[in-house]
């Protein structure tokens, strides 16, 4: 039998501050620092019921643990959040795990980490301001219902928004 | 009643031009009257550019809403993931430090977010400022005796701190609106359970979908009612893929509530678009013929 031993340095967890520093600089990235691990948003989590990688508790732990490495990479779990917001329901401490699960993957994003399908999305509003294509088809479908044809999106001005101000410190909670 | 601003996001105008005519339609009937608003751009969507950034997803939500500022007007939109980004802008954006970050980025295109446009969602208008009994008028072709489940969806109430719309355990907003078409809302046993459509991955939304899908079938329900045209695609599109992957028969037309609206004040069944859908709702012929006369 194991004989119990006094704890030592290398039991110390060693919390990745860095990361969380840089999620906590994320628009209510900082919102897990609340959480007392509970579970309340589990039960009712779609993606949790039907997927055994995915548990938004433990996913607060890790940023807790600062264990950025294991959520920030390719194929990370967190896209496998339906962002239904029941857990944002749930949680006793207003920590809403979904709002840290999208500031996470704003991290991945930094990192130009994206599904294929994510980022056509993205690149689609980029180009046109929508995220659904136009095509000469749309306007002749819009015609049989009478309504105008689509008129494009200034983008000048949307373009003008998308770039961060040199001095914008992005660390509102 | 002022009128509102209408913001119809992208999916609607563009790939479901029959539901901007079902709104177009119905609301004046309801004595709601809209006005577009120029310039508007995508909300922006509440799944994936703001995955990328929510500092430029807020910039581009806030610029949207300083149209209808410029109005003096709320704003409602016709699709959940657009009341979804614009309410949450509209609630962060109370924050004075962020709210002076996004003006900083406002302020290169002239333009200054004061808060002053509420947000709605169209349900919302039809609940508190027309009214189900202004809906029930409206009516020239009730839908009598139509069994009808609900989707709620999960944006038109979560999160509902900021989306204030009804009680997100036990809403009746969309039942309430469902009866005054003169049809029987029926509640079914995954009733609160999302569709999954920004779930990127293959098996979760599958079989989710397969859970609503099969209690819906076993409350007998002519239709799916929906009001967000994301959940309507992920339905369409969806139940195909259910029907193949667990070998079980689905039929379920989703539809859209302003069509049905629509529908039932009398625009003939042919002008609403319906033949687009993979899951046509053919069973509201059979009001067609009833002996109401029907104008249009
Ligand atoms: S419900 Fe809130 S406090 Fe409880 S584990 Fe989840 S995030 Fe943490
Ligand atoms: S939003 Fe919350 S409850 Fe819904 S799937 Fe994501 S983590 Fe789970
Ligand atoms: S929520 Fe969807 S439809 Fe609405 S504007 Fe955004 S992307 Fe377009
Ligand atoms: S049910 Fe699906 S499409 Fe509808 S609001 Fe929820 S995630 Fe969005």
């Amino acid at each position: 039998m194991a004989k119990a031993r006094k704890p030592n340095s290398d039991d110390v967890v060693r919390v990745d501050f860095d990361f969380r520093r840089q999620l906590a600089k994320k628009v209510e990235g900082n919102l897990a620092s609340f959480c007392y691990q509970c579970g309340a948003c589990v039960g009712d989590c779609p993606a949790a019921t039907y997927s055994d990688e995915f548990n938004p508790r433990e996913i607060m732990l890790k940023v807790l643990y600062g264990l950025g490495e294991e959520l920030l990479v390719e194929d990370s779990v967190l896209w496998q959040c339906t962002n239904c917001y029941n857990c944002a329901e749930r949680c006793p401490q207003d920590v809403k795990p979904v709002e840290v699960i999208i500031s996470l993957k704003n991290m991945l994003a930094d990192l130009n980490i994206y599904p294929p399908t994510v980022e056509k999305i993205i690149g689609t509003f980029e180009k046109t301001g929508r995220t659904t294509p136009l095509s000469p088809a749309v306007d002749r479908q819009r015609e049989r219902f009478g309504l105008p044809p689509m008129k494009p999106v200034p983008m000048d001005e949307i373009s003008k928004l998308l770039e961060p101000a040199p001095d914008e410190e992005d660390d509102s909670e | 009643m002022k009128p509102f601003a209408f913001f119809p996001g992208c999916l609607i105008p563009v790939r479901y031009p029959a539901m901007e005519f079902a709104i177009r339609q119905t609301l004046p009937k309801l004595g709601i009257e809209i006005v577009d608003l120029e310039g508007a751009s995508c909300c922006p969507d509440p799944i994936y550019f703001k995955s990328k950034d929510k500092l430029s997803w807020l910039s581009v939500a806030a610029r949207n809403l300083t149209l209808a500022e410029d109005l003096g007007l709320d704003v409602f939109t016709n699709c959940s993931g657009c009341t979804a980004t614009l309410s949450e802008a509209y609630h962060l954006l109370k924050d004075d430090e962020l709210r002076d970050k996004i003006n900083k980025r406002l302020k290169r295109i002239g333009r200054k977010y004061k808060g002053t446009s509420r947000v709605r969602h169209v349900a919302t208008l039809v609940r508190d400022e027309a009214g189900y009994d202004a809906v029930r008028e409206s009516v020239v072709r009730p839908l009598d005796g139509m069994k009808m489940a609900i989707h709620y969806g999960c944006h038109l109430l979560k999160p509902s701190k900021i989306m204030n719309v009804d009680d997100p355990n036990n809403p009746e907003v969309l039942e309430k609106m469902v009866e005054a078409l003169g049809a029987t809302p029926v509640r079914h046993r995954n009733w609160y359970l999302c569709c999954g459509k920004a779930c990127q991955h293959e098996a979760i939304p599958l079989n989710m979908m397969h859970a609503l899908l099969s209690t819906v079938k076993d409350v007998e329900a002519e239709i799916l009612c929906l009001i967000c045209p994301t959940c309507f695609s992920q339905f369409d599109h969806g139940q195909m893929k259910v029907t193949k992957h667990f070998n079980e028969d689905y039929h379920i037309p989703p539809v859209y509530y302003f069509q049905l609206l629509a529908f039932a004040q009398g625009i003939p069944y042919e002008k609403l678009g319906f033949e687009r859908q993979r899951y046509k709702p053919e069973s509201l012929q059979r009001f067609a013929t009833s002996s109401v006369h029907v104008e249009g």
